[in-house]
């Protein structure tokens, strides 16, 4: 090694050494129990003595564990007294046997005296930075602006973010990079806000300073590209996709979720609204269907749909996943370990896991094939009827039942599914899903609420004519409530029966005869019952007709989107603990309450996810803004300010710029009203934003990861953004929006269903050239090359998508036929113009650049080469490209120089 | 700026990046001991362009992740085979024979052995299950091995078993995520990962880290369990398939040749080394070695892949079905590309969670089954290995996530329908072969019910630190830098299993 480096690392580590010990040592600091005791503890004492294990009763978790008495009858900690202290003696033991950490290394003596420090200060137990709230910080006051001269404005300095940036970049070997060029930058922007390269007039207006650069990134910001590119990232948090999962993976119509976060995001609704929509949009006052559709937010968890499988066990899992997906997105807080245990290292209590789950185990999904419940979307014709039918009811009913009636005709809630039949004689649960009573069968609904009706509304379909169904009160010998006969059907049908009114709750005894069919046949298979209150307006004109119209509207099969709907107080499921995390476990009962360690339930909220809603979105929790901000940050430069953006806590990393995430956090409420679009425009105006990314060897070694930002962040482009970018750039894409996901080509065999008839149908016309947020996601098979470049297949939400790099990659971007015709697309522009130019006007259509000499030198070679290739070889010039009729060598070589362009990494980064 | 400006400016930034490279590697080295730096930066390197001239000071590892490195201590062996089989199977059907059990068959499990203990299924107070498989003991080791594996009996001797592997994971993804990572959390990098860091692999048209799954699912933990983690992403495992194309676009389109590839990917090339002179960045020379790598997979992996060609013999002897996804068929995969080079093959076989639930995944029936699918492929595998002579430079590893319980499963605390077993991670088998492996040794005992070790009890790091030790790593001592610490992949724990080294 080179003698000199020798000698300067080594004085670098001493100096580091020195003010480590310094730092350490200094005898009249105060000791941070955050930053200093904690990671001690959580390294070296929680495995055994923390939330899942507590060894001889002691635990360093909460402060009244570690404080409190252990099973020696002895506090480990006698705060003013380190040397008194247990906990002192035993890490300075020198029996083996008796030291701790037990069986580890002896703990160095700087940390021990740390703790004997801290312990000698009073030992207080400090809150976590994530657990308090957001700090009103002054702007920090950059006294050498990092190497510019004072007194002329540093053209790095654009907004308050910058001094921030400056303030953390002060001391080390790093000054901001120069501005990007204007070029770059603004395909750095389009690639950023809308996930597409830049129009050309737009992008020619901003390079000739037509436009200022706020008003090209407000034109971004202001193009529908906007939302459908910020979609792929929520739709990854949302655990958005177009089929169920587990084993059978069936499709499903999620898509209007999807194309209600793509409008949400276009119309920058407020995020706290957004939130609140999406958490408890059916618990708002009159929900529009909107509103509805959003909450589908959690029904994106997956529905299980395999034969044999309990309905009740996939239910709670969807419950345990919006519970643990909850707090993920808005809390940056992994829940799903308290599931089983206190938490080892954050301090939220296994109890408050089970709080947490209290406020979506109340909702009236149960992993039903049908998935109810569904919004119904009726067309013009019919929703004339719907409107008639709730006119009627707010005419001549109350105000309950017209909400009833309103309820029943939008999403077919409450009712009780039959699936919950119990004490089966000569029946079954069909399929584990539908009651099946055989001739002479019966079972038993317990605990239904009728609603005084007289009438039930039944869902069934049946093979066999003349099965007579008895329900029975309570039991076999009880009350006959309701008689009536099933006829063979066409399907599934709701039909109206009549039944005997009765108050509260009873159990149904349900019974069937038809001794004409075989034995073990089902007479019918019923899906649900639903107990309405009475149309109201008995007797008067067109009574009979509104309940005949009413009766049709609920047959008339209409498209329907799950979504969430709360149960009625006669249906709420009590909470409890599940020991170890086994759902069949159960323990003791618990209630709704979020976290104590986060901010305080405020009695006017209500007991349920609209309250916990209003939890989030209060200004006094502490990790709502703090998360949007990190990852939003994360999404522009690579990186979060907090790098772990899953996780904000004690195993967090700590935020590289702790002022700046509170300042933007306590910005984003408090001066943008939850706007994310200003909230990204904060961020992309910033002179951090702005720098090159170029840099060179020596400067990039100091900060490989770019954490301080002495540059603009480069990276390789997302899955979605890989191929639109390649539409785009080859005039291939469409730029229709919404409606359900299609299938661009993708390679035979792909899908593979065992289970499912479910076929990939390739997509006709513009279908093809959708944006990639429109295609089709089938979990268990998601799209090949998107799937190459790291998207997930969205079975649980995905914070982050690690980025790889692999030869696989290259093979989908040099082969894939989707690919190939683009490039196809670009050269067929190519070819107008002479040679140099084509290859010229190519490259510049792809990168945004001016090609260089040598790059054009390059590529004209590897044009000439194929073109006598392809001149010599009759039969390969007939092959390639494989697109449209032109097939003359010429444009086949320019395909090769197109293929070759949208493959350079300057093509498949933004930089 | 010119081609030699260019050049000179390279040159520089190159040697100031070499000191930093060589400051990283004294610091490895340091405890690493003899780590040959030249391993480092000579060899070939597999972008020269000798048209432009451009013989420069890049070091393999700088152009290539996947270069040949030399692990820091002498080690024959150079590839791992890892079989692992997902959901867990059932140690006491298959290697630790307890005649006791058989004894105490259908009597309450003692509550001594229930108390603080909790269990994935198991209700109340479960009865112990005999083994439900004949043992008989054989070769010269006179190891204890079930009836339901006769073919393996023939090379009992090659093996070494580990009788009393625990783990503190009791759910199969957080189990194989510790079996693979040494972490029941995501975002640890696998074994196989970081096998292929430190050592790079042996042929650069291969990925050095290859992926097989066979039963019909991928494991429970899914692609995570051959993730990077936090080491760069060159290092995580590729997943081939073993019908169908092998990997997907892997095929050039039609009427584009060998040569415009290769001329289009030189193109490809060329430039990036220009974006890689103005922006630094690493990742533009991890894209340059893809795109060459990608080149020279698409000739490598279909050739690699392609059982057919095998002579009918072996294929007899593994009992392959081609064009079906089989365990015997990546066995013989397995071989093929340890053959080739390739430094970690990591299969994974679904359907071993035995809890009785029904036929498939009752311990006497479809245990067998699974049994039956794996003995002959297992089997061939190491007799193939041994007589080409790659048994000794091959470590193969077999096992599951955790084990299964003495008492039969009683699901909700009722009798069911099949003969089952719980998840249990007290007491486990497992065993290695190859290189390094004392052949016929067994370490570790459970107690007369197979409930927990009582002699030798090996924990997850340890295996890990045993793997590494045999490929010639210290594991305390193989450490990455991340978030301001360094990682092992045995985190603070494990010991060398000096048992049952050769």
């Amino acid at each position: 090694m080179n003698k000199k480096t020798g000698s300067g690392i080594l004085l670098l580590a001493t100096i580091l050494m020195a003010m480590y010990l310094w730092r350490v040592l200094k005898p009249a600091e105060k000791v941070d129990f955050s930053a200093d005791i904690k990671p001690i503890l959580n390294k070296n004492c929680i495995a055994c003595h923390g939330g899942v294990k507590k060894n001889s009763g002691l635990s360093f978790l909460f402060e009244a564990e570690a404080m409190g008495v252990a099973e020696s009858g002895k506090s480990a900690i006698i705060p003013g007294n380190g040397s008194g202290s247990e906990l002192i003696r035993r890490l300075r033991e020198e029996d083996p046997e008796l030291r701790m950490p037990y069986q580890k290394p002896k703990l160095s003596d700087a940390e021990i005296e740390l703790l004997e420090r801290w312990i000698d200060q009073g030992a207080e137990w400090g809150e976590h930075w994530a657990y308090t709230l957001p700090e009103k910080v002054p702007l920090p006051v950059v006294s050498q602006e990092a190497g510019f001269s004072t007194g002329t404005a540093s053209p790095f300095l654009k907004n308050d973010i910058d001094l921030f940036v400056l303030a953390r970049m002060e001391g080390q070997p790093l000054r901001p990079n120069a501005e990007a060029p204007p070029n770059i930058i603004a395909r750095r922007l389009a690639l950023d806000l809308t996930g597409l390269p830049p129009d050309q007039n737009l992008f020619d207006a901003f390079t000739t300073s037509e436009i200022t650069y706020e008003t090209y990134v407000d034109t971004l910001l202001a193009q529908s590209g906007y939302g459908e590119k910020w979609a792929s990232w929520w739709l990854d948090l949302a655990r958005y996709a177009d089929t169920k999962g587990y084993e059978k993976d069936l499709g499903r119509s999620m898509w209007p979720y999807r194309d209600w976060v793509i409008r949400a995001l276009n119309q920058d609704m407020p995020y706290d609204q957004f939130t609140t929509e999406q958490l408890a949009g059916d618990l708002l006052p009159d929900p529009s269907v909107d509103q509805l559709i959003a909450t589908a937010f959690h029904r994106n968890t997956m529905n299980n749909d395999e034969g044999g499988t309990d309905d009740e066990e996939f239910r709670v899992a969807t419950v345990i996943d919006r519970t643990n997906t909850t707090f993920e997105v808005w809390q940056s807080t992994t829940i799903g370990c308290v599931q089983c245990h206190s938490h080892p290292y954050d301090p939220i209590k296994h109890e408050e896991y089970y709080n947490a789950m209290a406020f979506f185990n109340n909702s009236r999904d149960e992993d039903t094939p049908g998935e109810e419940p569904n919004v119904r979307m009726y067309g013009p014709e019919v929703q004339k009827e719907v409107d008639q039918i709730n006119t009627w009811v707010a005419e001549h009913g109350n105000a309950k039942t017209a909400k009833a009636y309103k309820n029943f005709l939008t999403h077919m809630e409450p009712k009780y599914q039959l699936h919950n039949c119990e004490e089966f004689t000569n029946g079954e649960l069909a399929d584990t899903k539908w009651l099946a009573l055989w001739n002479k069968g019966s079972a038993l609904l317990k605990n239904v609420y009728t609603n005084n009706a007289s009438a039930m509304y039944l869902s069934y379909w049946s093979g066999n004519n003349g099965s007579k169904i008895t329900i029975r009160k309570d039991d076999a010998k009880g009350e006959i409530l309701s008689q009536f006969t099933i006829d063979k059907t066409n399907g599934r049908v709701i039909e109206k029966v009549p039944f005997k009114k009765t108050n509260g709750k009873i159990d149904l005894y349900i019974e069937a005869q038809n001794n004409a069919i075989a034995p073990e046949t089902a007479t019918s298979f019923m899906v649900w019952a639903a107990f309405l209150e009475d149309l109201p307006g008995m007797g008067k004109p067109g009574y009979k007709a509104m309940e005949n119209t009413f009766l049709k509207v609920l047959n008339t099969k209409v498209p329907e989107f799950p979504i969430v709907v709360e149960n009625p107080e006669y249906m709420q499921r009590t909470t409890q603990m599940f020991e170890r995390g086994n759902w069949q476990l159960k323990s003791d009962t618990v209630e709704v309450k979020t976290p104590a360690v986060l901010n305080a339930w405020e009695v006017a909220w209500p007991k349920n996810r609209l309250g916990l809603a209003q939890w989030i979105t209060s200004d006094q929790n502490p990790l709502t803004a703090r998360t949007l901000v990190n990852r939003v940050w994360h999404q522009l430069f690579g990186r979060g300010i907090v790098a772990t953006i899953e996780d904000m806590g004690t195993q967090s990393d700590p935020p590289s710029h702790p002022a700046l995430l509170d300042w933007l956090a306590l910005r984003l409420m408090n001066e943008h009203a939850w706007s994310m679009k200003a909230l990204i425009k904060d961020i992309v105006m910033s002179g951090t934003y702005r720098q090159s990314s170029a840099t060179d060897a020596a400067t990039y070694q100091i900060d490989p990861e770019n954490q301080w930002y002495a540059r603009g962040p480069r990276q390789r482009l997302g899955a979605e953004q890989i191929r639109d970018q390649a539409l785009a750039v080859s005039g291939l894409l469409s730029d229709k929006m919404y409606g359900p996901g299609v299938m661009p080509p993708q390679p035979e065999k792909v899908w593979q269903s065992v289970y499912s008839g479910e076929q990939w149908v390739e997509s006709k016309g513009e279908d093809k050239f959708r944006r990639a947020v429109y295609t089709y996601l089938k979990r268990t098979s998601p799209y090949p090359s998107f799937i190459t470049f790291d998207a997930g297949s969205r079975e649980v939400c995905t914070i982050r998508r690690t980025v790889t790099n692999t030869p696989l990659q290259a093979l989908v971007t040099l082969n894939d036929p989707v690919y190939l015709e683009a490039a196809y697309h670009l050269a067929l522009k190519m070819q107008a113009l002479d040679i140099d130019r084509g290859i010229a006007f190519g490259y510049e259509k792809a990168t945004f650049t001016k090609i260089a000499p040598e790059k054009l030198e390059i590529l004209r070679r590897l044009y000439e080469t194929s073109l006598s290739e392809f001149q010599s070889n009759a039969a390969t010039k007939k092959a390639f490209p494989n697109f449209g009729k032109d097939k003359s060598p010429h444009l086949a070589a320019l395909t090769v120089v197109a293929n070759a362009i949208m493959n350079l990494d300057e093509f498949l980064s933004k930089a | 700026m010119d081609n030699m400006e260019r050049l000179i400016k390279e040159k520089i930034r190159r040697e100031l990046e070499a000191q930093t490279r060589r400051h990283f590697i004294k610091q490895c080295a340091s405890g690493m001991g003899g780590l040959a730096l030249g391993s480092f930066f000579l060899g070939c390197d597999p972008l020269k362009n000798e048209q432009k001239g451009m013989k420069m000071a890049f070091s393999d590892r700088d152009l290539n992740p996947l270069a040949t490195m030399a692990p820091p201590f002498d080690s024959k062996v150079k590839n791992i085979i890892y079989l692992h089989m997902a959901g867990a199977p059932s140690q006491l059907e298959m290697f630790d024979y307890k005649p006791e059990l058989r004894k105490l068959h259908d009597q309450p499990c003692p509550q001594s052995l229930l108390e603080g203990k909790k269990f994935a299924f198991i209700r109340g107070t479960p009865k112990l299950l005999g083994p439900q498989a004949e043992f008989s003991q054989v070769g010269e080791s006179g190891h204890w091995v079930s009836d339901n594996l006769p073919h393996f009996k023939k090379v009992i001797d090659e093996v070494a078993f580990l009788k009393a592997v625990h783990t503190d994971q009791f759910n199969h993804g957080p189990a194989q995520l510790f079996m693979h990572t040494g972490s029941p959390r995501l975002g640890r990098p696998s074994i196989g990962s970081w096998v292929t860091y430190g050592l790079g692999s042996e042929n650069q048209n291969l990925p050095g880290f290859v992926v097989l799954t066979s039963g019909g699912k991928t494991p429970d933990a899914g692609k995570s369990v051959w993730g990077s983690g936090f080491l760069p992403s060159v290092y995580q495992g590729v997943q081939c398939r073993s019908q169908g194309d092998p990997v997907l676009y892997i095929e050039d389109p039609e009427g584009i040749s060998r040569n415009l590839k290769k001329q289009t990917i030189d193109a490809i090339n060329q430039i990036n080394k220009d974006e890689y002179a103005k922006y630094a960045d690493p990742e533009i020379l991890a894209r340059i070695n893809q795109y060459e790598m990608a080149y020279r997979m698409q000739i490598a992996v279909p050739e690699v892949m392609n059982i057919n060609n095998e002579p009918e013999h072996i294929k007899q002897m593994y009992g392959v079905e081609p064009g079906k996804e089989s365990f015997a068929n990546n066995c013989l995969l397995a071989r093929k590309l340890v053959e080739q080079g390739v430094r970690f093959v990591q299969l994974f076989d679904w359907g071993w969670d035995s809890h009785g639930t029904d036929h498939d995944n009752a311990v006497d029936l479809g245990l067998r089954n699974k049994c039956r699918e794996i003995d002959r492929p297992m089997t061939a595998l190491l007799l193939d290995l041994k007589q080409r002579g790659l048994l000794e430079e091959t470590l193969v590893v077999w096992g599951g996530e955790f084990g299964r319980t003495p008492m039969q499963e009683n699901r909700e605390g009722k009798k069911m329908g099949f003969k089952g077993r719980d998840h249990h991670g007290d007491a486990f088998t497992m065993w290695m072969a190859g290189g390094g492996i004392k052949k016929g040794a067994s370490h570790g005992q459970t107690d007369a019910i197979g409930f927990a070790g009582v002699d030798g009890r090996v924990s997850v790091h340890d295996i890990h630190a045993t793997i590494l030790h045999v490929l010639g790593f210290d594991h305390e001592q193989f450490t990455f830098e991340f978030q301001g610490r360094p990682f092992r992949l045995t985190d603070v724990e494990g010991a060398v299993i000096k048992e049952i080294l050769a």
